[in-house]
């Protein structure tokens, strides 16, 4: 699979993300960490805790690595989901939670395809 | 530049939560920089206390766990690094009082996510090159500052020298208690000291205070002109003799007008000692017949700590008075009227005045500051 059939599939902007990150080795590189990072597994737990502190700080990092990866489509529902936390709004996030995980899970899916 | 005096500042601390975060700013310095990573605040603010001599940057993640970024400002503002490693704040998003908040603790610059090299790049450069000059600049500045005030002092101490040599001179030919001059300065600086606490309306500043204590050397300059049967006499005076010596008072500002510095307050304090130190509150001194606020405050001093030496000083024609008579005469009047402000402080002083005059140290060791 290509970086470009990878952003074409998981909805990022392969455009975007070559113009800053250059190569095609680098974005591999940054999608594999991307599968390390904990903030989503942060998320969800500290959403089943009710603790909407900590999962206002999960689902903006989480937020923040979308935009430097040009995750177009993870990045607007982590997003969202991020604006319901700062209200502290436990309830409404955990009705937001299925979308953003629905769109994690595309975006896990598509890096094992890319780096298999 | 000319040559900088600076260790080398060759890291820059990437503070944030996320690794994929700090690798994409990592990516763009690692070639020039050495980089260190912190991801949380309290990390971020161990590496800088450790490394505080070497971060040329930092970037700042506003949202991290244990200390925030704005935490970590507040520290580098009470540990005072913020003026001397520049802070780029990273975040996802503008808002407007976060922004304020950052740059009102000292962050340099703000860069939003996603986080394009080029910029990020240039900006960090430029920041960097920025607080590079300011402090080069700084340490110039406090070279300068440190160079002038080593000149001022050396300067003053030989003018100090100079004025207790040529002081001296009178002091010398008159065979007489050689410490007189000292002991005056001595207590002129003690009694300037509670006339500063006790009498802020007279606005003596420390700077004027130094320059009269110096010009207190000069009050008996004029006894140069006087003629040895008269000066050495041992014994009472005539009172034509008595006269002639009160010229004393003008051949010494004769002397200075020689050299007058019109525009130079040491001058003034100098001529002003020389000429009033022997008037009197009540008009009955010489040799103006100055009264009350005419004298200046600096010629008072010097002329009741004169008066007081005098006193308890051995001369030819009389013996020293004990201390606590001395201080009666001086307090009831009997050696002339001192205005009420100079009785205060004479009191207030006088406990230190009988510790010089009863204890035998030698003035080389006081006077030296």
């Amino acid at each position: 699979m290509t970086v470009q059939e990878f952003y074409n599939e998981v909805g990022g902007d392969y455009n975007e993300i070559m113009s800053r990150l250059r190569t095609e080795d680098r974005i591999r590189k940054f999608a594999g960490m991307f599968t390390r990072d904990e903030s989503y597994k942060t998320l969800v737990k500290s959403i089943e805790d009710g603790d909407a502190e900590e999962a206002f700080r999960a689902a903006h990092t989480m937020k923040g690595m979308c935009q430097n990866m040009a995750f177009t489509r993870l990045y607007k529902s982590s997003h969202e989901i991020t604006e319901v936390l700062r209200g502290k709004d436990i309830d409404g996030a955990k009705q937001m939670l299925d979308v953003v995980t629905e769109d994690y899970n595309i975006i896990i899916a598509g890096i094992e395809k890319l780096l298999a | 530049m000319e040559t900088m005096e600076t260790l080398e500042k060759d890291i820059i601390l990437i503070a944030d939560d996320a690794e994929i975060n700090r690798e994409m700013i990592k990516f763009i310095f690692d070639e020039q920089y050495q980089i260190l990573e912190a991801e949380d605040g309290e990390q971020a603010m161990r590496i800088i206390t450790e490394y505080s001599d070497r971060l040329c940057l930092l970037f700042l993640d506003l949202l991290m766990p244990k200390k925030s970024g704005l935490d970590v400002l507040r520290f580098m503002n009470d540990e005072d690094y913020i003026n001397t490693i520049p802070v780029i704040m990273i975040t996802g998003e503008a808002t407007d009082e976060t922004d304020e908040k950052a740059y009102e603790y000292g962050a340099s610059d703000i860069i939003y996510k996603p986080f394009a090299p080029n910029v990020v790049m240039r900006r960090a450069k430029n920041i960097m090159e920025l607080f590079e000059h300011r402090i080069y600049i700084e340490h110039k500045l406090e070279k300068r500052t440190r160079q002038l005030r080593e000149s001022r002092e050396k300067l003053e101490r030989s003018n100090e020298f100079l004025v207790n040599a040529l002081s001296s001179v009178v002091e010398f030919r008159s065979l007489e208690s050689g410490e007189h001059i000292q002991r005056v300065k001595y207590f002129t600086k003690l009694f300037l000291k509670y006339i500063m606490k006790i009498y802020p309306k007279y606005g003596i500043t420390k700077e004027q205070a130094s320059l009269i204590v110096n010009a207190s050397a000069l009050h008996d300059i004029g006894k140069i002109a006087i003629p040895d049967s008269i000066l050495l006499k041992p014994g009472r005076l005539t009172e034509e003799e008595f006269e002639e010596m009160k010229k004393h008072t003008l051949y010494g500002c004769e002397l200075l007008e020689k050299f007058k510095q019109e525009d130079n307050e040491f001058y003034h304090y100098c001529y002003d000692i020389c000429r009033y130190h022997h008037e009197r509150h009540d008009g009955n001194g010489y040799p103006d017949k100055l009264k009350g606020d005419e004298i200046p405050i600096w010629a008072q001093i010097v002329s009741v700590v004169d008066v007081y030496d005098a006193l308890v000083s051995k001369r030819v024609y009389k013996d020293p008075f004990a201390v606590e008579e001395a201080a009666r005469m001086i307090i009831e009047g009997e050696c002339g009227v001192f205005s009420p402000e100079m009785i205060d402080c004479f009191g207030l002083a006088k406990q230190e005045l009988f510790a010089v005059t009863e204890g035998e140290f030698s003035f080389a060791d006081v006077m030296v500051k």
